[in-house]
């Protein structure tokens, strides 16, 4: 069917008929809607310079794609919904898969085909197999046309059980990796259930699978991110992803990783561009047609920001480091919406564009009438002046012209892979096992041998990995080992993921030289390569080799013992992650190899203390005491051995680690060091050494500082009464840091005995005593004694003290049960001013509770002065003011005041707190009067769902604020300083709903001027 | 190997409500006939509301049909009625229902919302997931299909109140296949584990007086020569969901008729568009915007939900016309 060209001359018409129709949600903020005509909205994009944009396909042969991917004969497979976000009750679901084809190669798509419909959401669709892999809101389904009409006449749930709590969360980014396998994701809020004959599979929350076909082995790659929704793969089978919603631009993935939002994880691995817009889509720049300056490149796109985005990754230690380039394409129109990025079968770069100036369904109604439903684009961008790839049908090569183009770019060698390995083993088998030996043949050093040689072995690894149908003749262990010790890094490191793969067939495991080699014999050394990159792969290939189903103990232990090898050597964050993973899966083979005796180290204490640091094994701290008491352990070991004990040691442990820190012969910096460590041990898990203690108090007055801070912290944590006069004395000592001071009082405030509560009152009611110090006697006063702490503080308030401390001090008594109160009655006998007054109030608001004794007290002395009152006619002349003249650039430097506070609980893009609601897209959604109305009177209008919870826990904390996650023995607040604050289910007594977090008279200081401004700014955000 | 499951803040869903209001709506008719309670036997009577719960195999069952199908036109006139609330790779500890909580709160909630749909009978397939857990799992599995079947029959009516208790129908599951990609040596081992948990089931059927449908012993004699009972090994292919049907229809004493899948395509067909309508009633999309804790964002809109009510009231209406039509 013949592209029809768009319905241009309608659809002004059409725009004015949406445009009068009533609207049903408030967000009426975005009413410039453009005219969606390609012709103007290539006019619009501004194209990096050597290239050149052309509409390659548009609407109506399509409508909102969503996933664009090449199949092996060069057509573009797209698949679109006009169903997104949200099924309307009777509207029958009809998504669409389409192909299209440029026939006569001029870079416009000249052939349309739907290949099937009646699709849910199809958010992704990969060719294959006979037809085509789509997601299907909770399927994958395989979609096949047997009679060769081009459409679709089979349907087969290839997989179900993903979950669909969020639209533009469902399972997407469906690509090939060079293994054969199908690797796909699924966004953060999706709840997936898969059975498979081999088990249930589960993934709550975001993540990468990867899943075989053809033997329903399915798999977690890797877990987190928001919105995963780039994946492209490195020629050297490297994995990066870009993330739609996470903000730190290129991630290198690999496989049982753990990345931003990732949960049950301590440790996750971060992108590596922290501070980049949310991307979506990815793709690698190749070919001969484009200039040699592109070629490894990654395109990207700024979806948001309507940008076409390049960055450049150069190796780095196990890694990369990533680079912004300038943009590809940017475009003024809010409706250019570049979603996914494949290079074609003529070397040209495709861009999908979903077309819409609505992005998302969280902020704007599902059903809102701007949202766009029926356009979408396909752009080619070319390079300027330069030949194109010639195009080919890859379905009609033969297997060793196939295999060649293994060694080729982009599309050509995914097109060449994916045809050999549909063929299959039977097929392909005997030309592949041809060239194999061949190649290996061709070793280095011979005649005839090419550099080139590693890459072209390792595809043909790979090729055979694909056609892998879990028969033994199906690997070539002898290709692997030959891989495997390929003189280039980036081959040896791909060929370890390999072993994994047949590990159950790779000789006999664990069978030693004598047999041939296992997975474990062909792994092990790469964890003392040179390459980093190889040591990473390595330990993660053992890691699974060891951790699988059916590896013996022994094995077991074997691929842990050599996991810790790359201890030995240096490590950057990813490598040293890879190795702590590795510990942690394999604790259950170490771990009590370790106990026994029996484990092999290689002699290398430092090993082992990794690995029990890393599995946090508290059932170890016995044997390092052991070790320790022994003797034999010496030097940088010993230290090594001593601060994992201080860590992770019992009660007991601890007391022989304190008697080794209050040993005077002990050096104060070595002393200071495993201290920390005891400190620590306390807050994970509350232990505090047996014995006498009174050794802490040399310590605190130690002349190093930090072990003078370190020993100060463990007084207070661990109670030590004793410490009470020593503390005391630093308390009041004016010759002593500010900080210092702090720390002491704080942990005077936690010590039991009237000596405590004597040098806090001391330091409270002492003249001099600097007002960070008096905040910190003060707040820890409260905790002790109300009667004492409400007096001072009163008299201490209508001394007219700095904003910060009285915000430390209110949050202190607003944060105690009943003391709100104490503290109204001592104020009622108190003269404040009134700024003193409006400040401690903006902290009573913030509580989020009804505090009505001490906000009357507080309102009376604020009200002294007047607080403000804006008459219906200077709000009016706000709003006009804000309507046509406030100055954004100017709002947006008062939201940023620091005393203002906005952005301590606000967010806007990467900046900002979390405790009140986004900003990002607040003129999206609000009106200026709302905003207005909201900044003078936070309470007017809560945002449903930043509603305050007020929680009374047994020890008469009173903690106030928005909730975050609830377990089933843990509930988690985001307080009004943006902190978030973990409360036992079980510790707590009373809860009740509270009020806006949000402190009321904030802006009664800002002119009408300064108010229009930042209204004006807030109400453009997001449009 | 469930996953921990992320704790959702602001608690339960008025879905569970909200469906429950619905249920007043749709036509079931008839309370039945009463039948002596705790008789473990499978029997379906006049105006049966019948809750169909389990694993893949009751999700999927949803788009097939056969099942609901078979009983419907083997009970000509009897107007049963059918929800189904299969969800893939689900256990009797509901660990496929946690959503943004632990399994525990789904498993609430699941007990919330059959206890709303007022089913008089409820048809249980579980134990085929749970069974990857072996001889080790055997124990907790019995323990926690019992407690799930006094949860699901609620507490004990008061006498007199009118209301006949629910009857509860136990499956075992349809034994794995030796069929690519499973491995026959694999398909035996899972068969042997299968075995042991399709005994347990038949044993809480006898404590908690609830009947039994047994698919492990019976399903692959009801299958044609040279069909295969599965897709991959696990999942029932259309003529293994066929072979189901016609066991379920013996166990309730009401044999399939051999043209049973031509004579009921049509009818079949009305009753797959019933289910897809009830599934987005109960399982909508974008949950977490509509219901869960950013529903300040799109709350407004979970209004559309009960707008499926009508549409399932009406598919229904269709295949009970149907129904009556192939008598």
């Amino acid at each position: 069917m013949p592209l029809a060209s768009p319905l241009r001359a309608l659809l002004p018409a059409l725009l004015v008929v949406a445009a009068l129709s009533p609207v049903a949600s408030a967000q009426r903020a975005l009413t410039d809607i453009p005219v969606p005509d390609p012709a103007a909205e290539l006019a619009a994009m501004e194209v990096a310079e050597g290239y050149e944009v052309n509409l390659f396909a548009a609407d109506p042969a399509i409508c909102k794609p969503l996933q664009i991917n090449f199949d092996p004969r060069g057509r573009l497979w797209v698949s679109s919904s006009s169903v997104y976000p949200q099924l309307r009750p009777g509207e029958i679901p009809d998504d669409t898969v389409t192909v299209l084809d440029d026939t006569d190669g001029d870079g416009v798509a000249d052939v349309s085909q739907v290949f099937a419909s009646g699709l849910h959401m199809p958010t992704a669709v990969l060719p294959g197999d006979g037809g085509c892999y789509v997601a299907n809101a909770t399927e994958m389904l395989h979609l096949a046309d047997t009679d060769g009409d081009g459409r679709a006449d089979t349907r087969r749930t290839v997989l179900s059980g993903f979950g669909t709590e969020d639209t533009h969360h469902l399972i997407h980014t469906f690509r090939w990796g060079v293994d054969s396998r199908l690797y796909f994701n699924q966004s953060i809020y999706i709840h997936s259930h898969v059975e498979t004959p081999f088990g249930v599979h589960r993934l709550n929350g975001g993540g990468m699978w990867r899943f075989r076909p053809s033997t329903l082995d399915l798999a977690v790659f890797a877990r987190g991110w928001v919105n995963p929704w780039g994946h492209a793969i490195d020629p050297w089978g490297r994995s990066l992803v870009t993330d739609g919603a996470g903000g730190e631009g290129i991630n290198l993935g690999f496989p049982g990783a753990a990345y931003f939002t990732a949960i049950g994880t301590p440790r996750i691995l971060h992108g590596m561009n922290p501070g980049s817009p949310k991307l979506c889509g990815l793709e690698i720049l190749s070919g001969a047609h484009l200039p040699a300056d592109a070629h490894g490149v990654l395109v990207t796109h700024d979806f948001r920001a309507n940008r076409v985005c390049r960055y450049r990754l150069t190796e780095s230690g196990s890694g990369f480091e990533s680079e912004k380039l300038p943009d590809l394409i940017r475009s003024s129109r809010v409706d250019f919406r570049p979603i996914d990025v494949k290079m074609g079968p003529d070397g040209a770069i495709y861009i999908a564009d979903w077309y819409n100036p609505i992005i998302q369904h969280g902020e704007v109604d599902f059903r809102d009438d701007r949202r766009d439903r029926m356009h979408g684009r396909i752009w080619r961008v070319a390079a300027q002046g330069r030949a194109l790839v010639p195009r080919f049908d890859a379905t009609t090569l033969s297997n060793g012209e196939l295999i060649d183009l293994l060694m080729a770019d982009g599309w050509a060698r995914d097109a060449a892979r994916r045809v050999l390995v549909e063929r299959g083993l039977a097929e392909v088998g005997p030309d592949l096992d041809a060239c194999s030996s061949a190649a290996r043949r061709a070793a280095p050093g011979t005649a005839g041998y090419h550099p080139a040689l590693e890459r072209r072995c390792l595809e043909l690894l790979w090729l055979r990995q694909g056609l892998d149908d879990g028969s033994s003749a199906a690997i070539d262990g002898t290709l692997l080992a030959r891989v495997l010790g390929s003189p280039d890094p980036h081959a040896r490191a791909a060929a370890a993921r390999v072993v994994v793969d047949w590990a159950d067939r790779l000789g006999r495991a664990g069978a030693g030289p004598a047999g041939s080699p296992g997975p474990i014999d062909l792994l092990a050394p790469t964890v003392d390569d040179d390459a980093p990159a190889v040591r990473l792969e390595g330990v993660r290939a053992l890691a699974a080799v060891g951790a699988r189903v059916g590896a013996s103990p022994a094995d077991s232990n074997r691929a842990a013992a050599l996991a810790l090898h790359v201890v030995d050597h240096p490590r950057d964050d990813a490598l040293d992650y890879a190795v702590w993973l590795a510990a942690r899966e394999l604790q259950g083979a170490w771990l009590p190899a370790v106990l026994a005796g029996s484990f092999d180290d290689g002699g290398k204490l430092a090993r082992v203390l990794f690995a029990i640091r890393a599995a946090e094994a508290t059932a170890a701290s016995g044997w390092m005491i052991d070790r320790w008491r022994s003797g034999a352990v010496t030097g940088t070991e010993l230290d090594m051995l001593i601060d994992a004990i201080a860590l992770l040691g019992d009660a007991g442990h601890q007391q022989s680690v304190f008697g080794f820190v209050s040993d005077p012969a002990t050096p104060a910096v070595r002393a200071a060091t495993v201290l920390g460590q005891q400190v620590e041990a306390h807050r994970k898990r509350r232990v505090v050494p047996e014995g006498d203690l009174k050794g802490l108090t040399r310590l605190v007055a130690s002349r190093e500082p930090a072990l003078a801070a370190a020993a100060i912290d463990a007084a207070g944590l661990w109670q030590v009464a004793e410490a009470a006069d020593g503390l005391g004395e630093i308390a009041a000592d004016p010759g002593r840091d500010l900080a210092v001071r702090q720390g002491a009082i704080r942990a005077l405030g936690n010590l039991p005995g009237s000596a405590a509560h004597e040098s806090l009152a001391r330091v409270a009611g002492a003249a001099a005593t600097p007002e960070p110090v008096l905040a910190a006697a003060l707040s820890a006063l409260v905790g002790r004694s109300l009667i004492d702490a409400s007096a001072l503080t009163a008299a201490w308030l209508a001394t007219g003290p700095g904003d910060g401390a009285i915000h430390e001090v209110m949050r202190a008594f607003l944060g105690a049960r009943g003391a709100a109160d104490r503290l109204a009655q001592a104020l009622s006998t108190t003269t404040l001013a009134p700024a003193t007054a409006r400040t401690a109030l903006q902290d009573v608001t913030a509580a989020g509770r009804p505090e009505p004794g001490l906000t009357a007290v507080l309102e009376g002395a604020a009200a002294a002065a007047g607080g403000r009152t804006m008459t219906a006619e200077e709000r009016a002349w706000i709003l006009a003011r804000v309507a046509l003249g406030a100055n954004a650039g100017r709002g947006r430097e008062l939201y940023r005041r620091e005393n203002l506070r906005c952005v301590a609980c606000h967010r806007i893009d990467r900046e900002g707190g979390r405790v009140g609601p986004n900003l990002t897209a607040i003129g999206s959604a609000a009106q200026p009067d709302y905003l207005l109305d909201s900044l003078l009177d936070p309470a007017k209008n809560v945002k449903e769902g930043y509603g305050s919870l007020v929680v009374v826990t047994a020890d008469g904390q009173v903690t106030s604020g928005i909730p975050v996650s609830r377990s089933d023995t843990e509930l988690v607040l985001r307080d009004s300083l943006d902190k978030e604050v973990r409360l036992q289910l079980a510790d707590i007594e009373e809860q009740a709903p509270g009020t806006s977090l949000m402190p009321a008279g904030l802006v009664d200081g800002l002119p009408a001027e300064d108010l229009a401004d930042l209204v004006r700014y807030l109400s453009a955000l997001g449009r | 190997m469930p996953s921990p499951a992320r704790p959702r803040p602001g608690g339960l869903p008025p879905l569970a409500a909200q469906l429950f209001l619905a249920v007043a709506m749709v036509p079931w008719s008839g309370s039945g006939a009463a039948e002596p309670a705790g008789q473990p036997r499978f029997e379906l009577q006049t105006g049966d509301r019948v809750v169909l719960l389990g694993d893949a195999i009751i999700e999927r069952e949803g788009e097939r049909g056969a099942i609901e199908t078979g009983l419907v036109t083997t009970h000509p006139g009897a107007h049963l009625t059918f929800r189904n609330l299969g969800w893939s790779g689900d256990t009797v500890w509901a660990e496929s229902r946690g959503v943004f909580d632990a399994p525990s709160a789904g498993y609430a909630r699941l007990i919330d919302l059959v206890r709303g749909l007022e089913p008089t009978v409820v048809i249980v397939a579980y134990g085929r997931n749970e069974s990857f857990a072996s001889a080790a799992g055997l124990a907790a599995f019995r323990a926690q299909l019992g407690r799930l079947c006094r949860d699901l029959r609620g507490p004990t009516r008061e006498a007199g109140d009118g209301a006949p208790p629910t009857r509860l129908v136990l499956v075992t599951p349809p034994p794995f296949e030796a069929t690519p990609p499973l491995s026959a040596v694999a398909a035996t081992a899972r068969n042997a584990a299968l075995s042991d948990y399709a005994a347990a089931i038949r044993a809480v059927a006898i404590d908690e007086g609830a009947g039994v449908v047994d698919l492990f012993g019976g399903v692959t004699d009801s299958l044609p020569a040279g069909e295969r009972l599965t897709e991959n090994g696990v999942h029932l292919s259309a003529a293994g969901y066929d072979a189901a049907a016609a066991v379920f229809a013996v166990a309730c004493g009401r044999p399939l008729s051999g043209d049973f899948a031509v004579r009921t395509a049509t009818l079949r067909a009305a009753v797959n568009t019933k289910n897809r309508l009830f599934f987005h009633r109960w399982r909508p999309a974008n949950e977490t915007y509509l219901f869960l804790f950013r529903r300040h964002e799109q709350g407004n809109n979970a209004v559309e939900i009960p707008q499926f009510d009508p549409l399932v009231e009406a598919a229904e209406a269709t295949v009970q016309k149907l129904a009556q039509e192939s008598l």
